[in-house]
């Protein structure tokens, strides 16, 4: 068994990290020392590490509960995380997209406005940008 | 239909749901996309969770209806093209 600290340096989380993911059911200690102090054991590490590969590839802590909970199904197969990796990878394609249509709305703003030492009044920036409120307010 | 393969709960209802949409719509065009080959599709048309359907362009369904669902879900949509 070993200490919370033990675990953070172990796998390079830090201890409010760990009590977090604790509170979000993540991960638990397997008992308690005669102080008071979390033990956990050892697997904990390896429980850790996949919760930082899974978030480095865009899972959310929720989501990630649900992967180690599938993870120690007896009834569940490759073909479920697979399905759960698929979406993710749609998810993340569709920010994309919108982030890349947003970039291209910048693109155009930024070209329409070519003399930068108008008066801000006269920003094209800002009046496209009111424009667009406005627009919406009407829809 | 939007699917991954390996899916099993995809697998297990796919046929079925294709015969009922079928049954119920008279020259309805069903098809089973396989979203790794389709991923720029999918994306486009907003599918984010598997299996999804889609109808005449619109994600109708996040998961696998039942038979009645789907089968009101297109004579509905066909019925407005009417």
């Amino acid at each position: 068994m070993i200490t919370i600290g033990k675990l953070a340096g172990l796998t390079s989380v830090s201890n409010d990290t760990l009590r977090y993911y604790e509170a979000e059911g993540l991960i638990s200690p397997a008992g308690k020392s005669p102080a008071g102090y979390r033990l956990y054991d050892p697997d904990s590490a390896r429980r850790i590490h996949f919760i930082k590969h899974a978030q480095q590839c865009g899972f959310t802590l929720a989501e990630i509960r649900d992967l180690l909970d599938v993870r120690s199904s007896d009834k569940a197969c490759c073909g479920d995380v697979r399905t759960r990796a698929i979406e993710k990878k749609l998810q993340i394609e569709s920010k994309i997209r919108a982030m890349k249509a947003m970039s291209k709305a910048l693109d155009q703003l930024i070209s329409e406005c070519a003399n930068e030492k108008r008066p801000v009044e006269e920003c094209t920036i800002i009046a496209a940008l009111e424009r667009a409120n406005g627009s919406k307010r009407v829809q | 239909m939007f699917y991954s393969p390996g899916c099993a709960a995809c697998e297990d209802r796919q046929a079925e749901l294709r015969s009922a949409a079928q049954e119920a719509v008279k020259d309805l065009e069903w098809l089973d996309v396989n979203v790794i080959d389709n991923m720029d599709t999918a994306v486009e048309l907003g599918v984010i969770t598997l299996p999804s359907i889609v109808i005449d362009g619109e994600v109708v369904f996040t998961s696998l209806p039942t038979r009645a669902q789907l089968c009101k879900a297109l004579t509905v949509r066909s019925g407005a093209r009417k």
